[in-house]
């Protein structure tokens, strides 16, 4: 008998983890990507592994699950990782007010932290700015987002996956109550044509929306965009980040010879269609100076922004949104064979595979575990090989 | 501020007679030309083409502007549109065509792989040529240790080299620029002896080092100061003074 | 999985289409044009000296006709490849030997400055001696 069809529609972090533990647990997959792997959300983020300091006083849930998946990515793709920690700095009394919830914080999320006197935190990092008062360093990391969906699908594909890169889901097929397969164009030929399955699971990010319509129901994802700056030189080791509460531009993130500087936040309607606020650019700049001085005088080498998926919960703020990430069965909206995974970050990437498939598995009576967090990923140049 | 952009844009699909199209796109006056390619995917939804990072990181989007090679997503639309009617954008040379600007990087990667090179290397010591002390770093336990540094190789593995190379053009087998230029990185190390060999005669052989004609393309093209050219004749350098210490008796290391 | 490629015979002369390119690749098609000239001098000068073996009148007609302006034109090209050739050769040694490759563009530059100079030098000889 053969196993189950599931098709992920999605190649970002999201829908790359998930076809890894899916391939992993035995189960016939199908990714239907409509670009190139990780052409959009995931593609333009930060590139931070975080530690989760930056949530572990006002999202403790997210701080958890970042520094488990932090520690845990480190053992399955070592080497596509810059692994130098990350400090977070006080420049201002506010900001020193701060470090005692933060610590409290770190404490409480498990998170491994170091404090660093001033004068040391500049001898680590000479382009710092020289009025840091105090400096607390974390197990922050730089991944290389594009890698790393290349990673999780060419370990997926050596275990069977089919993954199909510009082929567009364009509907949802139908039977009554249940989702059972996608009508898809492949761009390569022209062609539609229609592909079934036991479960389609929509693991795309800012569209969820748009998908999860396609299916009769409603998510509620909110694509919610950022601006990423990225200055020409290597300024520090160290991912930089401010101590404090989460604001924009707070945080720059090496990488390679060049610093990201991010982000903004704001709500858009469509994530094709993001037009980049000039003040966001500059606001970054000014931002990034403001940890190190240095970004003044150097050159911006590239400017981005993509949308994330957030998770809303009525009349939240922006900033205080929970960057947890959430499983919708729609089968409580009344149609089987459809699931949607939204939210998170990709430094939690295999954590929401982790649940997704579990729901997929739980729904299809399928009683392989979950071995992602002990096998380690194959080299990503294999999924063009 | 907006602008219009004729962007003149190769086309083609298996099967059918490649063709060059203008799309008329309005970007914000400081986009790039990776903007002005979305917006051209906007109007016409089948235009496949690689993207990801938008920062010059990731290498995907590595396609030829006015005749010659670059990363769009660091090319100002001024910049290219500067004294021209459009911009012309084509797919990478020397790679087979699977669609518009999407090439087939399967042979390119099977080459990266061979290579031995790991995707991060040691970091620099110093910052901006500023030197830096050195502290213990957290490892997959959370425990503290002293550890060396890392960062990403310069080499985001584009095929812009490849595109630029002329001997890339004429012999499909050879390693190419980024695949020698990656030999020379996988045996800076002074430990993996073995290994080491192993690369150097891969480097030494019929498809290696020694079918470079010195144009030095790769170098110029590469938007990231990998110098493909200047690694392959250090390897030369490297295999000529190991083939006269064995001429000299001198043990193989 | 069907893919195209331009054609193997447009992606040999690619080489020859130097616009947009840098330095070293007009080095690199400059060598290819004066080696494949040179070889085609080569050929030339060995039909010339069979002359010889056909007797002083076959000799003496192509002497009056290597005196003539044209013909004295061509020496002056003949020996701007020659120069063109053997000073970029050097530095295509140099450079294959891992020596002066930082210096690659001056230095083809330059050598190509004192391949012109030396040529306008060769060829007023040639054709005011």
């Amino acid at each position: 008998m053969t196993a189950p069809h599931v098709i992920v529609i999605g190649a970002g972090s999201t829908g790359a983890a998930t076809a890894h533990d899916l391939a992993l647990r035995g189960l016939r997959v199908t990714v239907l990507e409509r670009g190139e792997v990780a052409n959009c959300t995931t593609g333009r983020n930060h590139c931070l592994l975080h530690s989760g300091g930056r949530y572990c006083v006002k999202d403790q849930e997210s701080a958890v699950e970042c520094i488990d998946e932090n520690l845990l990515l480190r053992r399955l793709m070592p080497e596509a990782l810059e692994l130098n920690d990350g400090l977070f700095v006080a420049l201002t009394e506010d900001d020193l007010a701060f470090k005692e919830q933060f610590v409290e914080g770190c404490e409480r999320c498990h998170i491994p932290y170091r404090e660093i006197p001033a004068q040391r935190a500049l001898e680590l990092e000479p382009f710092l700015n020289p009025n840091v008062l105090a400096a607390v360093q974390v197990p922050d990391g730089v991944f290389e987002p594009f890698r790393f969906c290349l990673a999780f699908l060419a370990t997926a594909k050596k275990n069977g996956a089919v993954v199909r890169t510009y082929t567009e889901v364009t509907d949802l097929l139908r039977s009554g109550q249940s989702v059972t397969g996608v009508t898809i164009r492949d761009h390569r030929t022209g062609q539609t044509e229609t592909l079934g399955a036991d479960i389609v699971v929509n693991a795309t990010g800012p569209w969820a929306g748009e998908i999860a319509r396609l299916g009769g129901v409603e998510v509620p994802v909110s694509p919610t965009a950022g601006v990423m700056v990225t200055v020409g030189k290597r300024l520090t080791n160290r991912v930089i980040n401010r101590l404090n509460k989460p604001s924009d531009g707070d945080i720059v993130v090496p990488q390679r010879m060049t610093s990201i500087i991010g982000t903004t936040s704001w709500t858009i309607l469509d994530p094709d269609q993001i037009e980049i606020p000039k003040d966001h650019v500059e606001k970054m700049i000014q931002k990034g100076r403001e940890l190190i001085p240095a970004i003044q005088h150097t050159a911006v080498r590239g400017v981005g922004a993509a949308a994330r998926p957030l998770i809303r919960k009525a009349g939240a703020d922006e900033r205080e949104v929970s960057r947890t990430f959430e499983c919708f069965d729609h089968k409580r909206d009344g149609v089987e064979g459809f699931v949607t995974i939204s939210g998170g970050k990709t430094t939690t990437a295999r954590a929401m595979a982790e649940k997704v498939t579990d729901m997929v598995c739980a729904k299809l009576g399928v009683p392989a575990e979950c071995r992602t967090r002990e096998t380690p990923l194959v080299s990503y140049r294999l999924f063009y090989m | 501020m907006a602008i219009e952009v004729p962007a003149k844009v190769f086309r083609y699909r298996p099967g059918a007679a490649p063709r060059h199209e203008t799309y008329r796109v309005t970007v914000p006056d400081d986009a790039t030309v990776i903007d002005a390619i979305e917006a051209v995917w906007r109007q016409v939804n089948t235009l496949m083409f690689r993207h990801a990072c938008h920062h010059a990181s990731c290498g995907a989007c590595a396609v030829r502007v006015n005749g010659y090679e670059k990363l769009p997503c660091i090319v100002p639309v001024k910049e290219a549109l500067a004294g021209r009617a459009e911009i012309v954008v084509e797919p990478l040379r020397n790679f087979p065509l699977i669609g518009d600007l999407v090439v087939d990087v399967a042979g390119f990667f099977q080459k990266q792989a061979a290579s031995g090179m790991v995707i991060t290397r040691e970091a620099e010591a110093t910052l901006d040529g500023r030197p830096y002390q050195r502290s213990e770093t957290f490892d997959d336990e959370g425990k503290l240790g002293e550890r060396p540094y890392t960062r990403f190789e310069n080499c985001i593995e584009c095929g812009i080299c490849l595109s630029a190379c002329p001997t890339m053009a004429a012999a499909d087998k050879f390693f190419g620029p980024a695949g020698l230029a990656a030999i020379y990185r996988a045996t800076r190390p002074a430990d993996g002896a073995q290994n080491k060999s192993l690369l150097l005669a891969l480097a030494d052989g019929e498809q290696g080092v020694w079918r470079c004609h010195s144009a030095f393309e790769c170098t110029e093209a590469c938007p990231q100061s990998v110098d493909p050219a200047g690694a392959i004749m250090a390897l030369r350098r490297e295999l000529i003074a190991r083939k006269l210490k064995r001429l000299f008796g001198a043990r193989e290391r | 999985m069907a893919v195209l490629r331009d054609s193997k015979l447009k992606r040999i002369l690619q080489w020859g289409d130097v616009r947009r390119r840098k330095p070293g690749m007009w080095a690199y098609a400059l060598n290819r044009v004066t080696g494949l000239g040179l070889v085609v001098y080569l050929y030339l000068h060995l039909v010339v000296l069979s002359w010889l073996a056909q007797g002083p009148e076959a000799w003496e007609a192509f002497v009056a006709l290597a005196k003539t302006p044209p013909f004295l034109a061509l020496d002056v090209v003949l020996l701007a490849g020659l120069l063109i050739h053997g000073l970029n050769g050097l530095r295509v040694t140099l450079n294959g030997f891992g020596i002066g490759v930082r210096a690659q563009k001056p230095l083809f530059i330059a050598l190509m400055v004192i391949a012109a100079v030396a040529s306008i030098v060769g060829g007023a000889a040639i054709f005011f001696q």
